[in-house]
């Protein structure tokens, strides 16, 4: 029915499994190439450690002219990242370039968790609490994903 | 009493018979003894007058006594038989004769009336006596006079006429009165004194007066115009001369008054003798090399020919034999004929003299001459062949001779066996001697109009009338040979050359199988025969040999068939062009030299032309003298693509049928191009009786087909074609479903191109134009008027969809515009501003780079990434790598489509890896050379050629590295390229890719634009050849060999008109329409060029069409054309002119 899947996102898939990143998964549905679950580890020494996040992705029909489309599922305490999961990231968004691929989107979001950065704010609520009394927010991240994004 | 009410038919004034008898009667002195001989019949007038108002019954009694003759039993009869009860046609019919044809044998005369003295000698005709006797000889002679020659002029009919007085008088003319009647011009120096004839000279423009004048000269009055014209005409011609005898005349004339005269017609001899001299007239079957005048001698010819037929018709007088073929058309159709197409000619006479004028020149070019026909519809083309091509499967096959070494496929020895069975047909048929199919015959009357006997003229019984060129003779006119040949009309690629091939080594002459059977003394014996006259004057017989006259692009193609076809040594092949010219054709191919002669001579059309003017101009007529092609009579003939001849009046087609040969053959896949008179060409050079005679092709096709009456030409057209086509066409089946010639598979894409925006700007504003051109006209009315100027902005609307320099340049407009219009167009360019900036600034995109920007470790990294991975598609290598402004690699569609993508986000594009910004300006692409090692072939052909004239705005594009090591070289994208070449570029590396020695052939109809072409794929180092009608026969061929035997990657540009005959591309697998033509016919044919016989893989055919623009329309108007051909609408000129007002509607929506 649709367009057949172009070389560019086949590879990446394949790339994908092939030489995974660590922390990081992306497994695309079997009905549908373009839409994929994600799973980012929250990185050693953040407040996210131990944390398992799902998210998903999608990949519209102009990839890679357009960034992937991209939220998290698990919720999250992060300045951010908001109630719905969606994230505040430029790469995503103006800085996008073809030349980034799914892999490097990942990895700058695992980074993101690695470094909040409140002056940037999507969960204006979060960014203020950081802000403010950062151990406070800290340990509220903690306890997020001790309560959500616990490996089962 | 019936003066004011004339006779409808003059011959046959039933209703005046009674009243005019009595006067007529009283009123002729010279006849006394035929008043005393009425007793026996009953009071004839009133027997008269009481039948005529006896309600039409036949009854034989009343007859006979109305004849006051008794009439023969068998006679009375076949009248009944013929008139019913209507009475007076029977008594008409019995007076003028007719009767008699009916009745069983017409030749001889039976039992003529018992007494003749009854017959009243105003109404009757077809009988008669030669005038100078008719007087003195007594009725009472029984035998007739025996002549030993033909006399000075003889009687052959008489008919009623009617005329007015121009004077006024008593007794000036009463009953009975002999005058003379005569032309006008003829009469004026006799009677230059008399009254009236001040005014003559004026009139002399009108010509067409008849008088009948006194005994003494005097003029009496004149004929009325209608039988006037045919009547003068036969005068003048000195064809006839006729006699007048008063019939009624009141006895007082008042001037203007209607006089019925009888005119009794005299032949003359010198019409029969000169028959034989007149022979130009007939200039079909002899065409002679002089023909300057053929439209004054075309039109004596009609106007003679509507007199003679009218003459008969008149006077009644049917032919006693006459051909079949002709009988099945009616005479009336010579006489519709010729009247219209003298209406037609009055119209177009001045056209025609300047057309011929300049064909007379000799030097043009036989195609472009004025062509005479209406065009052929695509759909009565159609029907037309669908008639012409009923093949029947089970025709027996021929076995080719042993010489011959190709296999032949099974209908390939069905077309062997009927050439042969058309070469030798002569022995079947052709003993008897037949009369001439354009002839007739008729019988001398041997009753004069007042039914005395006539001379008797020993051995002349007949006489012979050709009514299709007007002559006449006392010989019997004897058929000649029937033509051992024919039109072999198999679609391009079936084989007609293999199949003539064939043919050539399968039926020799006999003296050539002297030869070859006996090599030794009986050739000696054959040559001693053949020496004979060596005056070089003569046509020498060269029975060895056949000849092909090819266009010149097919020469080499011929020569190595034939070279193929053959046995090693069984056929010697000449290819007579250029410097092989030297040799004297009469000493090789003739005589003690038949068993060496070349047994095939190849030459081209325009060798056979310039021959035959020097033999027409220098030489004097003289064929032989110059040892050339026309001092030869060959074997055969072959006219190969001969269509190339299908304009009778082209002086190719002239030299052509002056060939001499025992067998004619011609070769063409369209034996009708697009009119009937396409095909009258090719039966002309093949010498079919009777259709090679023009006046008889007219009359029978051409009129009709003109008049509109397209069921009945088309139909006699079939007649000609079915004895003497064989045409088969390569969708036709075997009756078991199997096609005649297996072929690979072709499929058709088409590629949308999308336009750039500069480029799309230049088109708009060509658009917005036309349309405005159009709309103004469609409310002033003018469309029709301005349909060049609106064609010509089409033209460019098309152009543009190309390239957009292409509108700029004058000389394509010519290619398709004449003159005229082209100048209007330059014209309208030169204070196009607005355009003029468009174009400017697509050109500005295409600024030049400095070189020295590249340093060397950018090139070593562009090339380190050459192989990498398109970081954009992934695609590995990249496709067409290209390079940013900084340096980074992607492929170059992807390149260009992020830029795009951005800058239509109103975003400024910015280099996906560095995000510098960037621009599509600045992108290159990497052209890179290591697959193309040796210095570029297509770089030395194209100097070769000469083809390296562009403006420097295509040349020094291309920016070398300074290290040639690298081999690697980037060059600014877009430059002089347009969409379309772009997308074929990109298509042609692509295919470079998977398959390294595929050969392409790219069609442009604008040969300009294969000028952009041939350097935008040198740029991307594909390896290209030309081939266009500029080229002379040594390029061509060394163009089609190059193409066949490069091993490489390798693109042929080929203009669609120069590429759309012969061509064999079978080597090629790939074929790219750069644009569309208006019937995808021509496409058609284009791409059959590589898609034909010999072609063993899929061919792959794509079409460019640029999205939303004219291309995209015209696509749909062939669409619509294709389905009108199968519609069999055939439509009148309005609704042609509609249609193509709702194209150009349709095109410019």
């Amino acid at each position: 029915m649709s367009a057949p899947l172009p070389k560019r996102i086949i590879k990446e898939t394949e790339r994908l499994q092939s030489e995974p990143v660590p922390g990081i998964s992306a497994q695309p549905h079997d009905d549908n190439a373009r839409y994929f679950d994600v799973i980012v580890e929250g990185p050693g020494g953040s407040c996210y450690e131990g944390g398992v996040f799902q998210l998903e992705l999608f990949l519209p029909d102009d990839y890679p002219m357009c960034p992937p489309r991209i939220r998290f599922l698990t919720r999250i305490y992060h300045p951010n990242i908001d109630r719905l999961g969606r994230i505040c990231l430029d790469v995503l968004k103006n800085n996008w370039s073809p030349a980034l691929q799914i892999r490097t989107i990942l990895l700058s979001i695992q980074a993101l968790l690695g470094a909040p950065n409140p002056e940037d704010p999507l969960n204006e609520a979060v960014a203020k609490q950081w802000k403010e009394n950062q151990p406070e927010a800290i340990k509220t991240a903690r306890e997020w994903t001790e309560l959500y994004a616990k490996k089962k | 009493m019936d003066i004011d009410e004339r006779p409808h038919k003059k011959r046959r004034f039933f209703a005046e018979d009674a009243v005019q008898t009595e006067p007529s009667l009283k009123s002729e002195p010279s006849l006394p003894d035929e008043i005393d001989a009425l007793p026996e019949s009953a009071t004839p007038a009133s027997g008269l007058d009481s039948t005529a108002n006896k309600e039409n019954v036949f009854d034989a009694e009343t007859f006979t006594s109305i004849i006051g003759a008794e009439v023969p039993e068998d006679a009375i009869q076949s009248l009944q038989r013929a008139h019913g009860n209507n009475l007076e046609q029977a008594i008409n019919a019995y007076f003028d004769g007719s009767w008699k044809a009916k009745v069983a044998s017409p030749r001889k005369k039976q039992s003529p009336p018992v007494d003749k003295k009854q017959q009243r000698l105003d109404l009757k005709a077809g009988d008669g006596e030669e005038s100078a006797t008719s007087k003195s000889a007594g009725p009472a002679q029984k035998d007739r006079p025996n002549l030993q020659a033909m006399p000075e002029m003889r009687y052959i009919g008489a008919l009623g006429v009617a005329g007015w007085t121009t004077r006024s008088g008593t007794g000036i003319l009463k009953p009975g009165d002999v005058v003379k009647i005569q032309r006008e011009r003829q009469k004026a120096p006799q009677s230059s004194s008399k009254a009236g004839r001040g005014r003559l000279p004026m009139r002399k423009t009108q010509d067409v007066i008849v008088r009948f004048t006194s005994q003494d000269g005097t003029e009496l009055g004149r004929l009325e115009k209608e039988s006037a014209l045919w009547i003068g005409a036969l005068i003048d011609q000195n064809v006839a001369q006729f006699e007048g005898h008063c019939i009624y005349a009141p006895d007082r004339i008042r001037t203007n008054e209607t006089i019925y005269l009888q005119l009794r017609c005299f032949l003359l001899r010198p019409i029969f003798e000169a028959g034989n001299l007149m022979k130009p007239q007939d200039n079909n079957r002899q065409t002679g090399f002089f023909e300057a005048k053929e439209t004054t001698e075309e039109r004596d010819l009609r106007l003679r020919q509507i007199g003679l037929v009218k003459l008969f018709q008149e006077i009644n007088l049917q032919p006693s034999t006459l051909n079949e073929l002709t009988a099945k058309h009616k005479r009336e159709g010579i006489l519709q004929a010729a009247e219209v197409a003298e209406q037609l000619d009055q119209q177009d006479e001045k056209k025609r003299k300047s057309s011929q004028d300049q064909t007379n020149e000799g030097s043009s070019p036989p195609s472009e001459e004025n062509e005479e026909g209406e065009e052929l519809e695509q759909d009565q083309l159609d029907s037309l062949y669908k008639k012409a091509q009923s093949f029947d499967f089970n025709t027996p096959e021929a076995q080719p001779a042993s010489t011959f070494v190709m296999d032949l496929r099974k209908y390939q020895k069905q077309a062997l066996h009927w050439m042969l069975n058309k070469e030798t047909r002569e022995k079947d048929d052709h003993k008897q001697q037949s009369m001439h199919p354009l002839w007739e015959e008729y019988t001398w009357p041997n009753k004069d109009a007042e039914d005395h006997d006539l001379p008797n003229v020993e051995g002349q019984d007949c006489f012979y009338v050709n009514p299709y060129s007007g002559e006449l003779s006392l010989e019997f006119p004897v058929q000649e040979q029937t033509c051992l040949g024919g039109i072999l009309a198999d679609e391009m690629g079936l084989g007609k050359t293999i199949e003539m091939l064939s043919l050539i080594h399968s039926h020799r002459s006999p003296e050539h199988e002297g030869v070859l059977n006996d090599t030794g003394m009986e050739a000696d014996a054959v040559s001693s025969l053949a020496r004979q006259p060596l005056s070089s004057g003569k046509v020498k017989q060269a029975p060895a040999t056949t000849l092909v006259v090819a266009p010149m692009s097919l020469l080499a193609q011929w020569a190595s068939e034939a070279e193929k076809a053959s046995k090693s040594g069984t056929l010697k092949v000449l290819i007579y062009y250029g410097n092989e010219k030297g040799v004297n054709l009469q000493t090789i191919c003739c005589g003690s030299n038949i068993s060496s002669a070349p047994n095939v001579i190849i030459t081209s059309y325009g060798v056979v032309l310039s021959e035959f003017n020097s033999v027409t101009g220098a030489l004097g007529g003289n064929r032989a003298s110059s040892g050339g092609l026309f001092g030869v009579e060959y074997w055969r003939i072959i006219l190969d693509e001969a269509h190339m001849i299908k304009n009778r009046q082209s002086k190719t087609a002239k030299a052509c049928y002056e060939l001499a040969a025992t067998h004619r053959w011609v070769l063409t896949g369209t034996p009708i191009v697009n009119r009937l008179e396409d095909l009258f060409s090719l039966v002309r050079f093949l010498r079919v009786e009777p259709w090679n005679n023009f006046s008889f092709w007219k009359t029978f096709i051409t009129t009709p087909f003109e008049k509109g009456d397209f069921v009945r030409a088309l139909d006699v057209v079939q007649t000609v074609l079915e004895p003497l086509v064989m045409r088969r066409t390569k969708d036709m089946k075997t009756p078991d479903g199997e096609a005649l010639v297996p072929l690979p598979p072709k499929s058709i894409n088409v590629e949308k191109i999308k336009l750039s925006e500069p480029e799309q700007d230049v088109y708009q504003h060509i658009f917005l134009r036309a349309k405005r051109t159009f709309n103004a006209n469609v409310e002033a009315g003018t469309v029709m008027k301005s349909y060049t100027t609106i064609f010509a902005q089409i033209l460019r609307l098309r152009q543009s969809c190309c390239h957009p320099i292409l509108t700029r340049n004058k000389n394509i407009v010519a290619e398709e515009e004449d003159a005229a219009a082209a100048a209007d167009i330059v014209a309208g360019l030169a204070d196009d501003m607005d355009l003029g900036a468009l174009i400017e600034r697509f050109e500005a995109d295409e600024g030049e780079q400095d070189a020295s920007k590249y340093g060397a470790h950018v090139l070593k990294q562009i090339q380190d990434e050459s192989e990498m991975e398109c970081p954009i598609c992934s695609e590995e290598p990249m496709e067409e790598q290209a390079v940013t402004g900084c340096w980074h690699s992607a492929c170059k569609k992807c390149l260009l489509d992020y830029i795009e993508h951005q800058t239509s986000k109103g975003e400024l594009p910015r280099c996906f890896n560095c995000r510098e910004p960037i621009s599509a300006r600045d992108v290159f692409e990497v052209i890179k050379h290591d697959d193309d090692d040796e210095p570029d072939e297509s770089d030395v052909l194209n100097a070769a050629i000469g083809d390296d004239d562009e403006d420097d705005l295509y040349s020094s594009t291309q920016t070398r590295t300074p290290k040639p090591k690298t081999r690697i070289s980037l060059r600014r994208v877009n430059q002089l390229s347009s969409a379309k070449i772009n997308t074929l570029l990109t298509q042609l590396k692509r295919l470079r890719k998977s398959e390294p020695a595929l050969k392409s052939v790219v069609f442009s109809q604008f040969t300009s634009f294969l000028d952009l072409l041939a350097p935008a794929l040198t740029g991307a180092g594909i390896s290209w050849l030309r081939f266009d009608g500029s080229m002379s026969q040594k390029e061509r061929a060394k163009v089609l060999n190059d193409f066949a035997n490069r091993s490489k990657f390798t693109i042929l540009l080929l203009s669609l008109r120069a590429g759309g005959v012969g061509l064999n591309l079978t080597c090629a697998k790939r074929v790219f329409m750069m644009d569309p033509w208006w019937s995808f016919a021509v496409e058609a044919q284009a791409i059959d060029r590589v898609h034909r016989m010999g072609q063993t893989e899929e061919v792959t055919v794509t079409r460019f069409i640029v999205e939303g623009s004219i291309e995209e329309k015209m696509l749909k108007v062939q669409e619509r054309k294709k389905f009108l051909a199968s519609s069999l609408g055939m439509m009148s000129d309005e609704e042609k002119k509609m249609q193509r007002l709702e194209d150009i509607k349709e095109l410019l929506s």
